[in-house]
């Protein structure tokens, strides 16, 4: 792992001191993007600096901070948090550093 | 092939290249079934009027494959006399005609695998993270299953 924040979010995001000597901050996670989504962030994935303890749609809602043009997919993606699906909403997140989370738009296989 | 060596098999593959029929279905070959159902999906030239030039897939990759594999397990637990079940979805360009997946059962009569094969397509299209895009003459969209229960459908 690289120790090196790839995108820093501000004051809003970090939920606790930093120890100097660790090379990962606490709580940061990997964002995935697909499809639409991927269109609309510009990016496929980066890491993102949150409180542990996070609702799915508190984590859109810092998601849609930085990447504004989201905003117009809020209605149509779910999340996959460590690979299990989570609904935007009230359910709290336990955010693990190295955590996936990865953004959903409507599927379309087969 | 040793008989001990037949126990039931998924077989779950994502890939870039053209998918082949021969190559799936001699996966879940089986000398004690009497049945191979086989499902594919192909890229049709049109949309409500507009002309489809390809279709271009993409996947969250190792999720699909967990999804794909979930689904191959509530497969067995339905119908417990399914030997083989392979499930193939290409990504990337697919060409018109050519296959987007293929799903393939064996069991040893044939209702259990014609019925598990319908049950992994229809489940593949409500859960698995695989996205398809359609390249038009001057657009393309990105198309939502109807099968997927957060997609807003009421536009």
């Amino acid at each position: 792992l690289v120790p090196v924040v790839r995108r820093h979010f501000g004051s809003g995001f970090l939920g606790r001191p930093r120890a100097p000597e660790r090379c990962l901050f606490p709580g940061q996670v990997s964002v995935l993007y697909f499809a639409r989504s991927a269109e609309l962030a510009g990016l496929r994935c980066e890491t993102l600096s949150v409180p542990r303890e996070i609702t799915s749609l508190q984590l859109w809602e810092e998601i849609v901070k930085v990447h504004p043009r989201l905003a117009v997919i809020r209605d149509q993606v779910i999340f996959a948090v460590r690979q299990e699906y989570v609904l935007l909403g009230d359910q709290l997140l336990v955010l693990q550093p190295g955590d996936e989370v990865a953004i959903i738009p409507p599927i379309s296989g087969g | 092939m040793e008989e001990s060596e037949d126990v039931p098999k998924d077989f779950v593959k994502l890939k870039c290249d053209k998918l082949s029929v021969d190559e799936v279905s001699e996966l879940v070959v089986s000398p004690c079934c009497g049945a191979v159902s086989l499902f594919i999906g192909t890229t049709r030239n049109n949309f409500e009027g507009k002309k489809v030039i390809h279709l271009e897939y993409e996947a969250y990759t190792s999720m699909a494959e967990t999804e794909i594999k979930k689904i191959c397990r509530n497969a067995r637990q339905k119908w417990p006399s399914v030997k083989h079940i392979a499930v193939h979805h290409r990504l990337g360009v697919v060409p018109i005609t050519e296959a987007s997946v293929i799903i393939a059962v064996s069991s040893p009569h044939r209702v259990e695998s014609l019925e598990a094969v319908m049950y992994c397509i229809n489940t593949l299209k409500t859960s698995v993270p695989i996205w398809k895009k359609e390249i038009y003459e001057d657009e393309y969209s990105w198309k939502e299953n109807k099968e997927c229960f957060w997609a807003n459908s009421e536009k």
